[in-house]
């Protein structure tokens, strides 16, 4: 079945009357995965953007149609881990374990909890929807936020010029971890990021699945909202987010660029990197070129 | 009936544990709790426990995996002490306000700093307000019989809410004690196996568990969660009295007393230090002094009915803690015995007395002093100055 097919046919699960921006990454992100994953699913959606949406529900009213759970932002994994092994124990192994969470959530508070998870091999699918930033908040730089990019807490000052760090590499990171399925994908290649999904899901029935999700934020970032899928596109076509997949040993970087658009380009017109320095850019251009040399020689093993 | 065995007090919490059936327990080490978590890998890896083991990485995980399970319906268990608590304190608080039931083992210990690693009640004291019920327990005895009744309590459809079992780090976790080991076939006919599902995150019964809740609907479930800590006052109580019938060792419920009935004089005691408080009211009485003893073991719910009813026609008490209650000049406990007494007709003689902080000793001597004091000045109906059982 083709990618549209699968979307088209299957249910959604998320609230129609979600409050996330227009344009927003993270909405696309995480309504795609619950259609995927299905109503036969217990979901985590910690604090950001998605439970700031009203995903996780509001009032006395739930947010999805499916069972759902606000996840403390720095608990997610754990937490997943033990419904898992209750739904194991249970005899229901069919139940999808799907966790949601941003990339604050992933990367910083919440990290000890997801790679203590991915090292058990806990059988979950657990998707980061990477913003760059603490969003839901008002733009906070995380852990993940790019060498430059202005942040609510990284401003364009007289002295400091945004945010000092080049970003974490976290799906990286996560491979390292040795668990069934690692993957990065982008809601700018719906058929791609479809065929993760429902790899991870599948690999969650084994052991610990993750996708990384480049999420594009056009409120937080700076850019028209019909932009997002443009800039997103931009990140994998300029190799500042690759899109790749590790299953067993086995790597595969799933969007060979052979010939990358500069990091230039990818910048340019959102308006948190307007202050980049020629410099910044080349340090961007070199680390992400770093990180695509990596790749490509653990795809070439 | 008879199955004497010579157990620490974390032993004894292993199998108490071990014989209530849990269905995951996640843990992580910590002195002087340690032995409990080596206690059940050790009946897991042979085969002597059907219970899901996670190994996790932090007391935080440990309180979010058990908190997932329990979320999924399963009865879990985990233990912790002092910095271990302080790191879980997040999910913990939050494992009350779900009102999803557990027991928790608690090797109560002191915080730092200063550094240290022995004994005190400050981590127990500190969370008093976290909606958990807390109990304190002085033998190793009654830490095995607490556990299995701690899930009786917690899994109460009138309570649900988690229970801690508190016991002295080091004096009790460490010391060994004859421990009444009851057989498996007793327990299973004492507790059934769990059936709660209010809060469950199941696809057949979808809901969302906590949704983004204003402060209207929010201070319903505050009312109703003190509502069911009232509750589980008498709910202690008669979960006593069931497992006294079947198995014939009786607590007292959320306080016990000892030779109170014609005393002037009464100090009370929280987990391990009761034992030398009976020993100093014994001797007390054999110098004519009409001393004796209240062993508060519920600090939450707070038996507060209880402790007036027993403090009533007495002349003076004085409370022993192992913690303090940092800008009140006193203990946690001695705050809430006043409270408790507040509304009595008569006025008391009373103190706070501090001591065993950071493992330091409560000798019987300290003890003989205090009420000798108390006897002394008991018709001075005030609070006296605070004592602090500090050696030279």
């Amino acid at each position: 079945m083709s990618y549209i097919d699968i979307l088209r046919e299957s249910k959604n699960i998320m609230t129609p009357g979600s409050s996330a921006c227009q344009g927003c990454g993270g909405e696309l992100t995480a309504r795609k995965i619950m259609q995927i994953a299905g109503d036969n699913s217990v979901f985590a959606v910690p604090p950001g953007c998605m439970a700031g949406s009203g995903v996780d529900g509001w009032n006395y009213q739930n947010g999805a149609l499916a069972p759902i759970h606000i996840t403390l932002l720095g608990n997610t994994a754990a937490f997943m881990n033990g419904v898992s092994e209750m739904y194991q124990r249970k005899g229901r192994p069919d139940v999808n374990i799907v966790a949601i969470a941003g990339d604050g959530a992933s990367a910083d508070c919440g990290f000890q909890s997801l790679s203590g998870a991915a090292e058990r091999n806990s059988k979950m699918l657990y998707v980061c929807y990477d913003n760059e930033g603490y969003m839901n908040t008002g733009f906070q730089r995380s852990s993940t936020t790019s060498l430059g990019s202005r942040t609510s807490t990284t401003p364009i000052g007289s002295v400091i010029n945004g945010k000092e760090q080049q970003q974490k590499y976290l799906p990286l990171i996560m491979a390292m971890h040795n668990i069934e399925y690692c993957a990065t994908a982008s809601v700018s290649h719906m058929a791609d990021f479809v065929r993760k999904v429902q790899k991870g899901l599948k690999a969650s029935k084994r052991g610990f699945a993750y996708l990384h999700v480049f999420a594009s934020c056009p409120t937080g970032w700076g850019f028209q909202s019909h932009e997002s899928i443009a800039v997103a596109r931009r990140a994998v076509k300029s190799n500042a987010f690759p899109l790749w997949e590790k299953e067993g040993n086995k790597y595969t970087i799933n969007f060979d660029n052979k010939n990358p658009i500069p990091i230039a380009d990818f910048v340019k017109g959102i308006a948190k990197y307007k202050n980049l320095t020629s410099e910044s850019i080349d340090s961007m251009q070199r680390h992400a070129d770093s990180v695509y040399a990596t790749l490509k020689k653990l795809a070439a093993e | 009936m008879g199955n004497i065995k010579a157990l620490t007090g974390n032993k004894a919490a292993t199998i108490g544990a071990a014989l209530s059936r849990p269905d995951l327990i996640a843990a992580y080490p910590i002195t002087p709790q340690s032995s409990v978590v080596e206690g059940l890998a050790d009946l897991v890896h042979n085969g002597e426990l059907n219970s899901n083991l996670i190994q996790v990485e932090s007391e935080h995980s440990a309180m979010s995996v058990v908190q997932g399970a329990a979320a999924a319906g399963g009865r879990v268990f985990t233990a912790t002490s002092a910095q271990g608590l302080a790191l879980m304190y997040e999910p913990y608080f939050r494992m009350s306000t779900l009102r999803l039931p557990m027991v928790m083992a608690l090797a109560t210990r002191e915080m730092t700093s200063p550094e240290t690693i022995w004994s005190g009640q400050q981590d127990a004291m500190s969370v008093r307000e976290a909606g958990w019920i807390q109990i304190f327990c002085d033998s190793n005895q009654e830490i095995l019989d607490m556990i299995i009744q701690g899930y009786m309590i917690s899994e109460h459809p009138d309570v649900l809410v988690p229970v801690n079992i508190c016991y002295d780090g080091f004096y009790s976790s460490h010391l060994i004690e004859g421990v009444d080991v009851p057989t498996a076939e007793e327990v299973n006919a004492f507790l059934p196996t769990p059936s709660f599902n209010h809060a469950a995150l199941d696809p057949r019964t979808p809901m969302a568990l906590d949704p983004l809740t204003p402060g209207n609907i929010l201070m319903k479930y505050r009312k109703s969660h003190l509502e069911a800590m009232q509750k589980a006052a008498d709910v202690i109580d008669s979960v006593d009295a069931k497992f006294a019938a079947q198995f014939g060792r009786y607590y007292g419920g959320c306080i016990s007393e000892y030779r109170c009935e014609d005393a002037d004089v009464v100090i009370v005691t929280v987990a391990g230090m009761t034992g030398a408080g009976m020993d100093a009211v014994d001797m007390a009485r054999e110098n004519g002094v009409r001393a004796g003893l209240i062993k508060l073991r519920a600090m939450r719910p707070f038996p507060a009915a209880r402790i007036a009813d027993a403090l009533k026609g007495k002349k003076a008490f004085a409370t022993i803690d192992r913690s303090v209650s940092f800008g009140w000049s006193q203990g946690p406990v001695h705050m809430e015995i006043k409270a408790a007494v507040a509304d009595l007709d008569e006025k008391f003689m009373h103190f706070s007395v501090i001591g065993g902080l950071g493992g330091a000793d409560i000798s019987v001597d300290e003890l003989c002093d205090c009420i000798a004091y108390m006897d002394r000045c008991k018709d001075e109906a005030c609070e006296h100055e605070t004592r602090w059982l500090l050696k030279d």
